[in-house]
């Protein structure tokens, strides 16, 4: 696929999300339902790779232009990822604390939580192609728990699911 | 002022090393300007302030933003590629491994576990974002926003864009009635 078309896809799932997951529902409808790039399957182990590291939340989008061009869609995908954060340098020079303005901030607010309900929608067809017994029930019922509730970072809930995937095969 | 070299190496280290996502590496990076004295406490938590309502990756907005009023532009662009860089790599890398590990037995069942857990983090990500409001006293409306973004979405399949500007809308209304 085009790259400079990967690019626009992914920025505007970029530009248009207030969290780094709200993204998700739109990146699944252009790469998933509407241009067949990507299998739920693809995207949930997108979500997968870009927790397994560190460094800055949103890498999932890297793995996500991975997939669906290679390398170059991959830098695709970063630069999409890095494109919102230079925002910034303008909103310093000319709002800077305008930015407080409360009409500003209720909009902002609005639209992340539509981003959950979003987010929830998306999350229907992902956990339904993740499940294929009852360990994968258990593992997504346990990371839920952890990454909701604990504030234990998410490199250690995907390695420990990954080693109750393996697990279930000696078992 | 910093030099460039000295804004590179501690965005590099502190960008690709701390766990835990924006939070805690804002939080370590603050240590960090404030011990140095490179940022003063008002611009920085106007940057912190902004960060939060610039799209995507808050902590890529306020690597960029600390380091442009630290250093100008090129220290902004610099941070963020210091950050994503390594850590971009890893993913494509990751990601390629993932790939090429379905066709084996044991990588699969792995990276089935992996893929199971990162439909429970999603869903934990919905949950964390609106647990705060749940708290406040505006619950009502944070459920009224999340249930119509979702049956939106998912009964009446309208796509993403639309819901997110009509839920724009509404909050620019609901803060001016």
């Amino acid at each position: 696929m085009n790259i400079f078309l990967i690019y626009l896809l992914l920025v505007k799932a970029t530009l248009t999300s207030f969290s780094v997951m709200a993204s998700l529902p739109v990146v699944r409808a252009d790469f998933v339902v509407h241009h067949h790039l990507l299998t739920d399957r693809q995207l949930n182990t997108a979500v997968a790779a870009g927790r397994l590291g560190p460094g800055p939340n949103g890498l999932y989008v890297v793995s996500v232009g991975y997939y669906a061009g290679g390398v170059p869609g991959a830098v695709a995908g970063w630069l999409a990822m890095i494109t919102p954060a230079f925002l910034i340098i303008p909103m310093l020079r000319f709002i800077g604390k305008r930015a407080e303005n409360p009409r500003f901030k209720s909009a902002i607010q609005t639209t992340v939580l539509a981003g959950v309900g979003l987010l929830l929608s998306a999350a229907v067809p992902l956990a339904r192609d993740a499940v294929t017994g009852v360990v994968s029930v258990v593992i997504l019922i346990a990371s839920f728990a952890a990454i909701a509730f604990t504030r234990i970072d998410s490199i250690w809930v995907m390695l420990a699911a990954g080693a109750a995937g393996l697990l279930s095969l000696v078992v | 002022m910093p030099s460039l070299a000295q804004l590179a190496s501690v965005f590099f280290r502190t960008g690709n090393t701390t766990l835990g996502g924006g939070d805690p590496t804002m939080a370590v990076l603050q240590r960090e300007f404030e011990r140095r004295k490179w940022i003063g406490h008002d611009q920085f938590a106007l940057v912190f302030g902004l960060a939060r309502v610039t799209p995507f990756t808050n902590l890529l907005a306020f690597c960029a933003g600390t380091a442009w009023i630290m250093a100008g532009l090129i220290a902004g662009i610099i941070a963020v590629l210091v950050v994503t860089i390594p850590s971009a790599a890893l993913v494509i890398w990751l990601t390629h491994v993932c790939e090429i590990g379905a066709t084996n037995r044991w990588a699969a069942s792995a990276i089935g576990g992996c893929v199971a857990a990162a439909a429970g983090t999603t869903i934990a990500s919905a949950y964390r974002i609106v647990q705060p409001q749940i708290r406040k006293s505006n619950w009502i409306w944070t459920a009224a926003i999340v249930i119509t973004s979702f049956l939106l979405s998912r009964v009446f399949a309208l796509s993403p864009i639309p819901i997110l500007a009509i839920a724009a809308v509404a909050g620019l209304f609901r803060n001016h009635t």
